[in-house]
């Protein structure tokens, strides 16, 4: 378990997903979860930079977790997922600065993410406001944006999870690109409009 | 929601009919199809009934998204107590049975009672009625469908039996359009009510509550389905016979009664070597593009292919590469109507037994001739193969060798080794109705890389893995949607689907607490029919034989630890039986 946490959290700030001590990640097991440690530098992870607390309950550890440990949780609790990456992905991130949702011009984003709701919280660190208004957005998306912070993504593995994170950045920095290009572009997918509903 | 979905009981003893809305709360909360079906077993409380007894019924039910149109979605679901495990049991077909039934204006159909002659039912235009049976006894599946069309006309879909459903055999299935409700022994339940076949027929239309949005979700659906290499080539390409070299390769195929696990034999029995030599065409259950059905050739006479199991089963499991005799052994046991996992397994099992000098002859001994010899007595439980024809734990329990019969709840695995994929022996242990892949089938993540490949070997983080399958397996099925979509197709299609076309105000992870209150419900019925923890467990050669050589050598399933992670994780104590909590949770709670 140790290497997916390390291998995945190297590949998001090599990938400019997270700043140095930025991001964090969660597997869960059963009543228990696993979570990157507090200030962890998610490039680097040691095995003691794994964290192990109760799903429901808190206990000692809780003090060397994740300060997003209240929203894993209830991401967890509101949903099947089973890995949770969140990240600060930096076109993403500015998008939902502007927009209620992004909804990706390219073929991957669009495949695989249609349409990435955002959300906002007053509070936007590992606050009880973030755990209420980003759970609902992951019933039936993947991905969710909490307006200028990051994104929090779900799967049955952290792979899964890394694998959307890494789209949607792709996705939101094809779309920053066609912006910068003068704004339009061709459209090729059938029934396009309807993405923004999805 | 439909307002107007109706259940259709039938009694065979009294030849008599009722019809009655079905409850809205039991549409949204179980969907339809398996969710549905194991839904109104449980809450009539016929679940603790004698399987083979008249007042248990048998419960047909499509799909939710039966007759919509939504990709590869006809399969249909038959839920009873099984006479092979005694747990509850719904076994799944694709067909069009459910299309017609929906079509005919029934979201359910309820078969209870005993019938004093043998009897047909027919469900069609002209309203239901009853057909006198007694000229089709004794005939297999093929003339049944083909003497009962000629009567009601040749659109039916037909359900049936062969003749080891009339005489009620532990591993008797059903047939339906070519294709089978198998496991478990579902046709001794029809066999049990003199009830020989059903033919359905409808033309109505099932209406779509947002037409333009239900275009576009499938349309988004079928992109993927045709853009994953699973659904878009292996299976079509190869059929499911797709998975025996990949099995074979990974060394996780139970070969002669999973004494070894990958077989010298396999690439002539493979999906390439059905294509090189006896493929003559390929066909799909209605409205699917996948198509995985196969038509062979051999010797002229055009046959159904078979698939990846009954390859494994007459093939592989007996130590076995005659591709041409697996294809007649496979057409015997499908007109007969047994189930070819189980026959297979229990030959397999007896020829263990022979080995190990417990039997006097040798089941493999007469070559292939013998071995169609053997299937049809099992079938007609005539000569030899009547002791083996319900089942290797019978079977073997009569010889007083239980331990050759790789069953789990007595019903025999199918052909991935849980040596060489230890989740799946988390999900064999834990499945709903006994050994079986499709409750959760992990091979998907832990040979086939799908959502993602995951270390086969290692057993943490299984628990969580078999429980988000068996929960979105349990709202699959009740969609009435094939298993492989999931290969390309995530929750939040399918709850999108379900929502354009009936309008159930339902999200992605909604449709897996649908699911996963089916599987407590499916568990709670088979905690009150006497299961416990005891009976979450497999057999002892993978619990504590491990493979000799090969990639598997040293292993076995660690299945405690992990079946107390599983137990914790969803919610039940540390017999596996659903807390209160949990239980009120999912709606399930008591008063």
């Amino acid at each position: 378990m140790y290497e997916q946490f390390r291998d995945i959290g190297r590949d998001l700030y090599l990938g400019g997903l997270v700043s140095s001590h930025a991001g964090n990640m969660s597997v869960r097991m059963g009543d228990r979860i696993l979570i990157t440690r507090r200030g962890s530098m998610v490039g680097r992870l040691k095995p003691d930079d794994l964290i192990e607390t109760g799903l429901d309950a808190d206990d000692a550890m809780v003090t060397l977790a994740s300060s997003e440990l209240i929203v894993h949780r209830a991401i967890y609790k509101a949903t099947s997922a089973l890995a949770i990456v969140h990240t600060h992905p930096p076109h993403a991130t500015a998008l939902s600065l502007s927009q209620d949702a992004i909804v990706p011009v390219d073929s991957e984003g669009s495949y695989l993410l249609h349409k990435v709701p955002v959300v906002e919280a007053a509070k936007t660190i590992g606050s009880s406001e973030v755990a209420e208004v980003i759970p609902p957005a992951l019933r039936d998306h993947k991905v969710a944006m909490l307006r200028g912070h990051g994104s929090f993504a779900v799967g049955e593995l952290l792979e899964e999870a890394f694998m959307v994170t890494s789209s949607l950045e792709f996705s939101s920095r094809i779309l920053y690109l066609v912006r910068t290009l003068g704004g339009d572009h061709k459209e090729y997918r059938k029934s396009a409009e309807r993405y923004e509903t999805w | 929601m439909c307002a107007d979905l109706k259940l259709l009981k039938v009694d065979l003893g009294k030849r008599s009919i009722e019809i009655s809305p079905l409850a809205l709360e039991s549409i949204r909360d179980y969907i339809g199809g398996r969710g549905l079906g194991a839904h109104l077993l449980y809450a009539a409380g016929r679940h603790l009934g004698e399987p083979l007894s008249p007042d248990t019924p048998v419960i047909i039910t499509p799909g939710a998204l039966a007759g919509t149109g939504a990709p590869s979605s006809s399969r249909t679901s038959l839920t009873s107590i099984s006479p092979l495990t005694g747990t509850i049991f719904e076994s799944n077909s694709g067909g069009r049975a459910g299309i017609m039934l929906r079509r005919a204006g029934f979201a359910a159909l309820w078969i209870e009672g005993l019938s004093e002659e043998p009897l047909s039912l027919v469900i069609d235009e002209g309203g239901v009625r009853f057909f006198d049976a007694a000229p089709l006894s004794g005939l297999g599946n093929k003339e049944t469908r083909s003497r009962l069309l000629s009567e009601v006309g040749p659109k039916h879909s037909v359900l049936s039996i062969g003749p080891a459903g009339e005489r009620s055999s532990l591993i008797a299935n059903v047939c339906h359009d070519g294709r089978f409700f198998g496991r478990g022994g579902v046709g001794a339940l029809f066999g049990a009510k003199n009830l020989k076949a059903i033919a359905f027929h409808g033309e109505g239309v099932v209406p779509l509550a947002n037409k333009d949005a239900f275009d576009f979700v499938v349309g988004e659906a079928k992109k993927l389905i045709s853009a994953h290499p699973i659904t878009s080539k292996g299976l079509p390409q190869f059929g499911t016979a797709v998975l025996m070299n990949v099995m074979n390769c990974k060394e996780a195929l139970p070969v002669r009664n999973f004494r070894d696990s990958s077989f010298e034999g396999a690439s002539r029995i493979s999906g390439e070597a059905v294509r090189d030599n006896i493929l003559s065409g390929r066909h799909s259950c209605f409205g699917c593009s996948i198509a995985c059905g196969r038509t062979v050739k051999v010797d002229g006479v055009e046959m159904e292919g078979p698939e990846f199991e009954t390859l494994w089963a007459f093939g592989a499991a007996l130590g076995l590469s005659d591709l041409t005799g697996v294809v007649r052994l496979n057409a015997k046991a499908n007109d007969l109507g047994i189930d070819t996992i189980s026959a297979g397994s229990t030959i397999a099992a007896a020829r263990e037994l022979f080995d190990l000098g417990k039997l006097d002859w040798n089941p493999l001994d007469g070559g292939l001739d013998g071995l169609l010899t053997l299937v049809e007595e099992m079938a007609l439980g005539k000569g030899r193969g009547a002791e083996l024809g319900d089942g290797s734990s019978v079977f073997s329990k009569k010889k007083g060798y239980g331990g050759v019969s790789m069953t789990v709840k007595g019903m025999e695995l199918p052909a991935y080794d849980p040596r060489g994929c230890q989740g799946q022996g988390l999900a064999y242990a834990t499945s709903t109705r006994g050994g079986c892949h499709l409750r959760a089938y992990m091979i998907a993540p832990e040979i086939l890389a799908a959502p993602k490949l995951v270390d086969r070997f290692s057993s943490s983080g299984k628990a969580g893995l078999v429980i988000v399958s068996q929960n979105l397996n349990a709202a699959v099925d009740s969609l009435g949607m094939c298993r492989f979509t999931s290969f390309a197709l995530k929750d939040d299609y399918y709850a999108r689907l379900l929502r354009a076309a009936t309008g159930q105000e339902i999200d992605g992870q909604g449709l897996m607490s649908v699911g996963e209150r089916i599987y407590n419900v499916e568990r709670l019925a088979n905690i009150e029919r006497g299961f416990t923890r005891k009976d979450d467990t497999l057999p002892k050669r993978l619990l504590e034989e491990p493979h000799q050589v090969g990639a598997l050598k040293g292993r076995v399933v660690s299945l405690e630890e992990m079946l107390d992670e599983y137990y914790r994780f969803r919610g039940w104590d540390s017999e596996g039986t659903p807390t209160g909590v949990k239980l009120e949770s999912l709606g399930l709670g008591k008063g």
